[in-house]
């Protein structure tokens, strides 16, 4: 089984113990990022864990990433370089940045898509 | 002897305009909005999972006592839903005007019959197995114990009203997933996997949630 190194930016206003630094992890393919991350100790957002609700929400700086288990997204996600962690499987090293819920709401609203469009 | 004026904090006697019970709970750490909004996420998901549960018991021709124990959850998540929307106002919130909002901001997935529809607009359930609908449930419930035990975490130790229902809800969501995981083992798998539990007194009866009725059997 793969094994990946995945970097998580987690910005200074994100409500995580590690905010303001870059913490490294490492998962395996068949693992999700979310739940590795906070296996090892980053308690990351999170809601659903299902891939709907988006509060996991993360930019992606660097990689690739198979999202084929959430249960809502979208293609314009991935071309927006939003992933969400919860059910997303590393494909490569990765770098991301974590806590982008407000930031994938605003981009959901602005394609006219759930849930963004019902809270913008 | 002088009358002392009343206790007031920062919120002036009188005033109607702002809530002790938001201030307090704002003083104590907690972000008003956002706990507001994931409460109408979280009941979104409670009212959705109440009409698709509606339509996956109707699904379980054959297997009374599976219905049974659908109905059972489905009549508690309405429960859930009932409890805490009067603390979405408390809370300056509102639920949205149009129920498409509602339901397309609600935290947890869709429970939908797992089958295709067919030509004529139905559903198509000549494939449809027993186990495919018992694991939709069982997700759903699952989803449902995340959403709560993150309200609790917003809560804790600073929202005592909002904590106790989360918890309330909380206890009902990993009952419904122990019925579900037991319903589930049996159905797919042959293994025997207690949930530890018997029949509801009553048909939804929500033991630990149960706010206002609407009627006898609910």
């Amino acid at each position: 089984m793969a094994n990946y190194t995945v970097e998580v930016e987690v910005p200074p206003d994100c409500d995580v113990e590690q905010a303001g630094q870059t913490v490294t992890i490492e998962v395996d393919e068949d693992d999700y990022v979310l739940d590795a991350a906070r296996k090892a100790g980053v308690w990351l957002p999170a809601d659903c864990q299902q891939g709907w609700c988006t509060t996991c929400a993360a930019a992606l700086l660097d990689g690739e990433v198979d999202q084929s288990d959430s249960r809502r997204y979208y293609d314009v996600d991935a071309e927006a370089g939003l992933i969400l962690p919860c059910t997303g499987k590393p494909r490569s090293d990765l770098r991301i940045r974590a806590c982008q819920h407000e930031r994938m709401l605003d981009h959901r609203a602005a394609h006219d898509l759930p849930p963004g469009s019902s809270k913008r | 002897m002088a009358q002392k004026p009343h206790s007031s904090g920062s919120v002036a006697p009188g005033d109607t305009t702002q809530r002790v019970g938001i201030t307090s709970i704002e003083a104590r750490g907690v972000d008003v909005e956002e706990l507001r909004e994931k409460l109408i996420d979280a009941i979104g998901a409670e009212f959705t999972t109440y009409y698709y549960y509606s339509n996956l018991r109707m699904h379980l021709a054959g297997n009374e006592d599976y219905k049974e124990i659908t109905e059972d959850a489905r009549l508690e998540d309405r429960a859930h839903f009932e409890l805490v929307l009067p603390r979405v106002y408390e809370l300056g919130g509102a639920l949205p005007n149009d129920i498409r909002d509602f339901a397309d901001r609600a935290a947890c997935p869709d429970a939908e019959v797992p089958t295709p529809m067919s030509d004529d607009g139905g559903f198509d359930t000549s494939g449809m197995e027993v186990e495919d609908v018992l694991e939709v449930l069982l997700e759903a419930e699952r989803c449902a114990i995340r959403t709560w035990s993150e309200v609790c975490d917003m809560t804790r130790d600073a929202d005592p009203r909002t904590y106790d229902m989360a918890s309330r809800i909380l206890q009902e969501e990993i009952e419904h997933e122990a019925w579900f995981v037991e319903l589930l083992s049996m159905e797919r798998d042959g293994e025997i996997n207690p949930a530890g539990h018997f029949v509801r007194g009553e048909p939804g009866e929500a033991p630990y949630s149960t706010n206002r009725r609407f009627n006898d059997s609910a």
